[in-house]
């Protein structure tokens, strides 16, 4: 009655923990390990993977780049939902501080769009 | 164009009981069709008149036969035609570029053949081009319709006609390093002879004379 | 990236007795259970397979109905339907890319010999590409003949040997098939 009712879910985080290290750890042990070139090299469907340059150029950079900025202008409009939610509480405070927000993370933006990231080719 | 084709198929060397050697096919001689034409041809080829005053020097001929309109153009003229035709004449698309290969006709063995449709005036005509083999150059379409880009490559692939002006004539169908060109009527079909127990039945391609 | 350090699994290391059975015998009997197809439809096959797997002939009654668009999460590829000459190193990269133990089904006449079309386009028969476990004849094969070859596969992957089991398996095989009559020798209704 006395103990912290946290203490479970410690038990069940280190009950978990201790099933991955030791899914991993088996596996590593008495798992078969054989490779071959086309395991080694990325999944395009069958052809040979382009481009073909050392190790850093075998992933296009574009792809990076478009989850990147995803996340970023994904995580802005998450911040503007409590805005949403209190509106009528916050008034015209809020409206100020949201446009200077929304005004910061533009000028990432148009950085970002007059510099060429929003290309794809 | 071609001789006379006796027999379909059937051995011409043992007796042939199958009755389709006695057959002859009349050989295939196009002439130049006479006005009026009939239908909306004449009105197509009067257009094509007044707006490509050099008509009668680019068109080699022109055939009306079982209701469709066959313009043979030079090769030299294909791109003024095709211009002309999809400006002025309202042909908007192209349903891509047949090849055919005829093989005894000396210095033209290698057809292009266009398939042209009029969308607003529900119109369709033939535009077919006759090359040498020895020198199977024509010029690209792909300036005049975007979509013959993989249709020329594919005519390429089949047949060994060049297209100039193609931004990039390689195979489509054949794997890229494929020798031959499988549609000309000198290539073979192929096949393997399939083994049994005690016997093997020789490929499709050998198993009759087809004519 | 040469040389890698390959290894067997431990299963393969135990020695020849009750244990090395009952491992088989386990081994097998989880291997058999969900196989995992790889999508590898190519033609008219690929309609009859998707029919497989759809509501009336069901494939999930095995565990099969995930067809894994990637070959790295697959055991089993099911090649439906003819191969190009130009599909051929498609093919062998894709089977190449998958796990080990995989298998093979040549579904369809066109996957196992070349089918109708005895002609410079297609391989005759994808036994020239991959290794092949099961031929199923058809054209295309129905839904139940595919399931059939299933089960016929499941039964084969059940009984597979490993370790010192299968190295005896392997010798008895190939020595029964360098002490076997060629094809061109058999005398059969042809003959």
């Amino acid at each position: 009655m006395n103990a912290n009712p946290y203490i479970p879910i410690l038990a069940i985080a280190a009950v978990g923990f201790g099933f991955a290290v030791f899914s991993i750890a088996a596996a590593a042990f008495t798992g078969p390990a054989r490779y071959n070139r086309a395991k080694m090299q990325a999944y395009e469907c069958g052809i040979e993977p382009s481009p073909q340059a050392a190790e850093g150029g075998r992933f296009p950079v574009k792809y990076f780049l478009t989850a990147m900025l995803f996340i970023i202008f994904d995580i802005e409009i998450v911040f503007l939902y409590p805005w949403a939610v209190t509106f009528d509480q916050l008034g015209l405070f809020g409206l100020v501080e949201m446009a200077i927000f929304i005004g910061t993370v533009f000028v990432a933006f148009a950085y970002v769009w007059r510099r060429g990231g929003l290309e794809w080719d | 164009m071609t001789q006379d084709q006796q027999g379909a198929f059937g051995a011409s060397s043992t007796g042939d009981t199958s009755g389709y050697g006695g057959l002859t096919q009349a050989a295939l001689n196009i002439g130049s069709s006479q006005r009026p034409f009939g239908g909306y041809f004449d009105q197509v080829a009067d257009d094509l008149e007044r707006a490509y005053p050099d008509f009668a020097d680019a068109i080699e001929r022109v055939v009306v036969d079982r209701g469709e309109l066959t313009l043979h153009i030079k090769a030299a003229r294909l791109v003024d035609v095709a211009l002309i035709l999809r400006d002025k004449l309202k042909f908007e698309m192209s349903m891509g570029v047949s090849g055919v290969h005829y093989p005894d006709d000396k210095d033209r063995e290698l057809h292009a053949v266009y398939h042209l449709l009029s969308i607003t005036n529900n119109q369709r005509i033939r535009l077919e081009v006759s090359v040498p083999d020895t020198n199977p150059h024509i010029p690209s379409l792909v300036e005049v319709w975007a979509g013959s880009n993989w249709n020329e490559r594919e005519t390429f692939d089949m047949f060994g006609i060049i297209f100039d002006g193609h931004p990039g004539l390689t195979r489509i169908l054949m794997p890229d390093d494929w020798q031959g060109h499988p549609q000309r009527k000198d290539y073979a079909l192929g096949g393997i002879g399939v083994e049994y127990k005690g016997a093997v039945i020789p490929p499709p391609s050998d198993r009759r004379s087809y004519k | 990236m040469a040389p890698w350090r390959s290894r067997m699994g431990l299963e393969e290391k135990l020695p020849s007795g009750i244990v090395l059975t009952s491992v088989e015998k386990l081994a097998g009997y989880m291997r058999k259970n969900s196989l995992w197809p790889a999508t590898f439809g190519l033609a008219c096959c690929a309609i009859e397979m998707m029919a497989a797997g759809a509501g009336r002939y069901d494939l999930a009654r095995f565990g099969m109905e995930v067809f894994r668009a990637s070959p790295r999460q697959a055991d089993l590829m099911i090649v439906a339907g003819r191969v190009s000459n130009k599909m051929a190193p498609v093919l062998r990269q894709i089977y190449d890319q998958m796990a080990a133990p995989k298998w093979v089904i040549a579904m369809g006449a066109c996957a196992s010999s070349g089918g109708m079309f005895n002609n410079y386009a297609i391989v005759q028969g994808v036994d020239h590409v991959v290794p092949v476990d099961i031929y199923l004849p058809g054209c295309p094969p129905r839904p139940e003949m595919l399931m059939d070859a299933i089960l016929k596969l499941h039964d084969q992957i059940y009984a597979e040997k490993l370790g010192p089991n299968r190295e005896k398996v392997i010798k008895e095989v190939e020595l029964a098939a360098m002490n076997a009559l060629p094809i061109h020798q058999l005398k059969g209704l042809l003959a």
